[in-house]
Order: C-alpha cells, then sequence, then structure tokens
C-alpha cells in the first residue's frame, strides 16, 4: 500500500516535470567543417535530437554518427571506421545548460548566449563554454550554435600522413529549430 | 631487353594502382534503391525491437537495408529540402529521410501520399534516437 503510495507520488513528480515547458527539434542539424588546402571537409546531418528545458534551461543534444553525410563516400567510411569508430561509439552528446538562464530568453528576439556542459565523442567526455544564439525567428524558437573542437581531445588520431589534409581544428556548426512537446 | 621489360611491368603496375587509388577516391555513394534488401519488417515489430533491447536491435540492424512496412503518421519537407516520412508514430515512430536524387525523379509517388496509408520503405538504418532513424529512403511500388 505504501509502496504503491510512493510510485503515485514518483509518477505524479515525473509527470509534472515532462509537462512543464520543454521544447524538441527531432530534425536538428550538425556539421563539421575543415578546410584544407586540396579540399573542404564537411560532414552534415539532419537527424540530431535536441530538449531544451524551458523551466531550468537545460539543453541536450544527441546524434548517431553514421547520420553524417559526405560529399565522397571514402570521407563517410574513414570517418565512421578510422576516426569516429562509430560501431564502438556510434551516438555523440552534449548535455549542457544555458548559462545565466532565464524564461525571458525563450520569448524575446535571438542573442547571443553560452551554453556550458558535457561534450562526449567517441567515448571521451569534456567539459567545453559555447557561444551561441537562442530566440524567436518568424515565431519559432531557434537555437544557433559555431565552435571549434580539436579531434585529438577526443582521442581521436589522426595519422600523421593526412593530419595537415584534415587540420587540426574542426568547426562544428549547430541549427536547431524548436517546437513545444509534452504540453 | 630484359630491364625494358621490368621497366614495362613497373609502369604497368604503377598505372594500375593510381587507377585503383583514384577509382577509390572518387567511388559514389551506395545507391539505396538498387541495393539488397537484408531484412524485410513490420514497422510496429521493428519499434518493439529496440524499445526492448535497443543494443541487440541496433548490432542488429544498424547499417543494414530494411524493408518496412508501416503506416504513414506525417509527412514533411525539412528547410534543406529534405523529404520526411514518418511511420507508425510522430514523436516516436521510424523516421525516414527520402534519398534526395530519388524523390527528384519520383514526385508522383509523394504527391499520392496519404497520411494512414499503409506503405512499404526501404532503406539504411542508422540506429533509435528518440525514434528509428532510416537515411536514405525510398518509398517501394
Amino acid at each position: 500500500m505504501f509502496k504503491n503510495l510512493i510510485i503515485a507520488i514518483f509518477l505524479l513528480a515525473t509527470a509534472g516535470a515532462f509537462a512543464q515547458g520543454k521544447f524538441i527539434s527531432k530534425n536538428a542539424y550538425i556539421s563539421f567543417f575543415s578546410s584544407t588546402p586540396m579540399e573542404d571537409i564537411l560532414g552534415e546531418s539532419n537527424e540530431a535530437v535536441t530538449i531544451l528545458n524551458g523551466e531550468t534551461g537545460e539543453i541536450a543534444f544527441q546524434a548517431i554518427m553514421t547520420t553524417f553525410h559526405f560529399k565522397r563516400a571514402l570521407m563517410e567510411e574513414h570517418f565512421n571506421e578510422n576516426y569516429m569508430e562509430s560501431t564502438k561509439f556510434p551516438k555523440a552528446k552534449f548535455n549542457g545548460k544555458i548559462v545565466g538562464f532565464n524564461k525571458e530568453m525563450l520569448k524575446a528576439p535571438v542573442a547571443n548566449i553560452q551554453i556550458t556542459g558535457q561534450l562526449t565523442v567517441h567515448g571521451v567526455e569534456k567539459t567545453i563554454t559555447v557561444p551561441a544564439t537562442l530566440g524567436l525567428e518568424n515565431g519559432k524558437l531557434t537555437g544557433n550554435s559555431k565552435f571549434k573542437v580539436v579531434p585529438e581531445d577526443y582521442g581521436i588520431g589522426i595519422p600523421a600522413l593526412v593530419r595537415d589534409k584534415i587540420g587540426k581544428e574542426m568547426e562544428v556548426t549547430v541549427k536547431a529549430s524548436y517546437q513545444p512537446f509534452g504540453q | 631487353m630484359k630491364t625494358k621489360y621490368i621497366i614495362l611491368i613497373i609502369l604497368f603496375l604503377v598505372v594500375l594502382g593510381a587507377g585503383i587509388g583514384l577509382k577509390m577516391f572518387f567511388k559514389p555513394h551506395a545507391d539505396v534503391s538498387r541495393a539488397q534488401t537484408d531484412f524485410r519488417v513490420e514497422a510496429a515489430a521493428l519499434l518493439s525491437a529496440f524499445l526492448d533491447d535497443e543494443a541487440a536491435a541496433a548490432a542488429k540492424y544498424s547499417e543494414k537495408v530494411l524493408e518496412i512496412k508501416g503506416k504513414l503518421a506525417a509527412y514533411s519537407t525539412l528547410q534543406d529540402g529534405t523529404h520526411l516520412l514518418i511511420l507508425e508514430n510522430e514523436m516516436e515512430g521510424i523516421s525516414c529521410q527520402l534519398d534526395s536524387s530519388w524523390a527528384a525523379a519520383n514526385q508522383p509517388v509523394l504527391q499520392e501520399l496519404t497520411i494512414g496509408r499503409e506503405l512499404t520503405v526501404k532503406g539504411v538504418c542508422k540506429g533509435y534516437l528518440m525514434e528509428i532513424k532510416v537515411s536514405p529512403a525510398v518509398i517501394m511500388k
């Protein structure tokens, strides 16, 4: 009896948390870009999932590595097999929080913000702080970010032979157009 | 005389090597409409396989070509023009991004799409992220 009561309270509490202003995008865009003398390398996915908690400013992203597409099939193969080891580490994750969050940010025009949190790529977790923009664009809550990552920080070994071709830093671009969820 | 042959053989090998290398470098993306199907599944069965044991289902289906039969729950076009079909359940169903060249060549098929109707989609399974992701995909006749 007492156990059932606890379960009921727990369910009510989680249902409440679920119903409070969350925003989701199931087709967020993420890209990696590196410019090299030989050619530009661009990997793009528009299948990332992101959830923004409108109460707390917590923001999460997940992407399946094999959804990144490149111009050349060979690049895609190398990306998954040699660098990301996508079978071993199928997903990249980010769990963070908007710095100095307040709910007005969700109703205002697009403005600059900062997000800090843990980025997990290739099974390696790092705390990062990145610049971003968030706010209403054509009536839709939109988030964008652009930042640099160093593949070596995430244990992604790039052979010396092709290091110059790939570049030391990769530019990551994120675009998400959110819709209210679970209300 | 002998050295001439050796030089010719070496030259031949170099040209052959360069040819293979270039062919690999410019290898085109696989055409999903022509790829051999690995599994034929019902949408509901595929969903419950991923919900029951994501790791086992991912090991079995990821990067495999599936033919999935299910009800069309939603159809939309993303900002970049990608056609997106969702089977069974709009929020937590099977999300299929159509191959762009296939979509361009098969406009009449897209115009006939009706929500709630059953169809079969063939595509590469990418795994589970709130929904099952399938891309690129084509609609079967």
